[in-house]
């Protein structure tokens, strides 16, 4: 027992890649088991799987132009803020008048999909492709200046102040799921359409042809182009993809604020860098779970600390953060061109 | 006379400012298996992936079927038939061994021959047939030499690059690679250009070869002439010339 105790290694563990899987599956289902037995700590876990399934849609926008392209785009943020404000009349006015907004819902959403495609590729076109063959810490900062650029040019146009938008409103009220147990039908949302558009995703990338020049690109981006796979295309629809996924982080955002500002962009791409970070860059897998881990984590904490502290809970979060990269650098799932790239 | 395929015309690689190579030529008929020999840092492969359209000459040019490649991006010099099986293979591990025989395909628009050229591929090679949906990843380095090869293949190339199929194989798995590209000569009619560090390997694949060193093209020949090894000895190392000797002892 003794022994036991002390070859127990907690860095040994998180460096094994089954040790973890267990250890993921082990505190799912204690996670489960003490949810079902209350119901407001049922609540919290529907709240916080929910919210780990936003981080992982906005992680995976992020991480699967990193597997790509080697590009870490902060300008994923703004292009969230801008699909926000697209809903809304263009006017530095007080009071904020829906357009688009105000549409049939399934015409709002397709168009914000629209909008937000395209300023994704508008981005890479203009600002992304010129500066493809430099280092990717150039790229970093370009995003970033393309991110004030959008931030000002939304203060141009909407002024400084925040706007209120509210759309599909009828969504953040509680739906009773079961005995004391009710949760805003908006959180519910946010997991069917993760699930869906992950296995879309999935699908996507496994069984079109797109897809698997896409996967071999995001490896060994030299080789695929020695096999013929075509560069501008290729990362073309990554960002198509990208701007896609932006367009939901935003919808499911801004139903749940109703606010804008062109500030708002910055806590989610903080969040989801975190979680693409901690889940492995490159990875898409490792987006999910980092986005699962940071988002899971925030809500619980907040729910589980004691009053007092309750309002550091992000300290707690990047605290955990913190532990998980002492223990695995290279991330939890990490990616493979990232560990063989020579 | 022979048909010449790809004329690399004295080609000048610079790595920032060094020159990697000097005032290279190299020059591969139709049907012929033509290989570079030379030690480690020779410039070998900036030779090849300059061909292939990865690195730009400074000075120089590359004609493949009377038509000048050089500065043509990678991705349509592949599509114009020069498929490069690059150092250390280079297979998608994440990718099944199917998929990555696939996108060797996908360049080709016959549906219907890219079928029957898998199926080919994987005569060839059965272990590419039986491991079909594994990842690339867990196949051996002997296998994923085949891998590459076939996916090569399967670009319907008119001529293959390849850049040290024995790089960190077993002899008896390079016999075979070996055995498989002149097979692949003498059935298809492929037209080869390998870079080889072994002179011997060399000397019993090659219709000519050309040594290299220190970015310069020492000597060239019909395999045939040069069967004694020591020219090449001379030209691979650069012993019995004092100039030289000098340079290696320094450096």
């Amino acid at each position: 027992m003794q022994d036991i105790v002390k070859n127990f290694n907690y860095k040994k563990i998180l460096s094994d890649k089954r040790a973890l899987v267990i250890l993921g599956i082990v505190i799912s289902i204690i996670g489960i088991i003490v949810a079902v037995t209350d119901p407001v700590r049922f609540q919290i876990l529907i709240t916080s799987v929910s919210e780990g399934s936003f981080y992982a849609l906005a992680a995976l926008g992020i991480g699967l132009l990193f597997g790509v392209l080697r590009l870490i785009n902060f300008a994923y943020g703004d292009w969230v803020m801008l699909a926000g404000y697209a809903l809304i009349l263009p006017s530095t006015a007080v009071t904020s008048t829906l357009i688009i907004g105000s549409f049939h819902p399934v015409l709002i959403v397709l168009i914000i999909i629209g909008f937000t495609v395209l300023l994704s590729v508008l981005s890479e076109s203009t600002v992304f492709r010129p500066m493809r063959n430099t280092n990717p810490a150039i790229m970093m900062i370009a995003s970033f200046a393309l991110g004030y650029v959008l931030q000002n040019l939304t203060i141009m146009i909407y002024g400084g102040r925040p706007k209120s938008a509210g759309i599909f409103e009828e969504l953040t009220q509680t739906v009773d799921l079961a005995e004391g147990v009710s949760v805003p039908l908006l959180k519910i949302i946010t997991i069917g359409v993760t699930a869906v558009l992950l296995i879309l995703l999935t699908l996507f990338l496994h069984r079109t042809r797109i897809g698997i020049q896409m996967r071999a690109a995001a490896e060994d981006f030299r080789m695929a182009r020695m096999l013929g796979v075509r560069a501008n295309f290729v990362i073309a629809m990554a960002f198509v993809i990208s701007g896609f996924l932006a367009s939901f982080v935003s919808l499911m955002y801004v139903t749940q604020i109703g606010i804008l500002t062109f500030r708002m962009g910055t806590p989610i791409i903080v969040f989801a860098f975190i979680a693409t970070v901690i889940g492995g860059m490159g990875s898409l897998v490792g987006s999910v779970v980092g986005g699962m881990v940071v988002g899971v984590s925030s809500v619980v904490l907040k729910n589980i600390l004691p009053g007092s502290i309750r309002g550091f809970s992000d300290a707690f979060v990047f605290g955990i953060v913190i532990a998980i990269l002492l223990a695995r650098p290279q991330g939890l799932v990490p990616a493979k061109s990232a560990r063989e790239r020579v | 006379m022979d048909k010449v395929l790809l004329h690399v015309e004295g080609i000048t690689v610079h790595y920032g400012r060094l020159a990697a190579v000097r005032d290279v030529s190299i020059t591969v008929n139709e049907g012929e298996i033509v290989c570079v020999v030379g030690p480690n840092g020779a410039g070998k492969s900036t030779t090849l992936l300059s061909i292939s359209g990865v690195l730009n000459p400074s000075s120089g040019n590359i004609v493949f079927s009377g038509e000048k490649i050089n500065g043509i991006r990678p991705e349509i010099v592949a599509r114009k038939g020069i498929s490069q099986v690059p150092e250390g293979r280079h297979v998608f591990t994440t990718l099944s061994v199917e998929e990555n025989l696939r996108i060797g395909a996908q360049i080709r628009k016959d549906r219907a021959e890219i079928e029957k050229d898998i199926k080919r591929v994987q005569e060839l090679f059965p272990i590419l047939g039986e491991r079909r949906r594994q990842s690339a990843g867990k196949l051996s380095g002997g296998e994923q030499q085949m891998l590459v090869i076939g996916r090569a293949l399967l670009t319907k190339p008119k001529i293959m690059t390849i850049d040290e199929p024995s790089l960190g194989l077993a002899p008896n798995i390079v016999d075979r690679v070996y055995e498989v590209l002149t097979t692949l000569r003498e059935e298809r009619g492929m037209t080869l250009l390998i870079v080889e560090q072994s002179s011997e390997r060399a000397l019993k694949a090659a219709d000519r070869l050309y040594v290299i060193r220190n970015g310069e093209i020492q000597i060239e020949g019909k395999a045939s002439e040069l069967q004694d090894g020591e020219k090449i000895r001379q030209a691979y190392f650069g012993f019995n010339d004092e100039k030289n000797t000098v340079a290696e002892a320094s450096s």
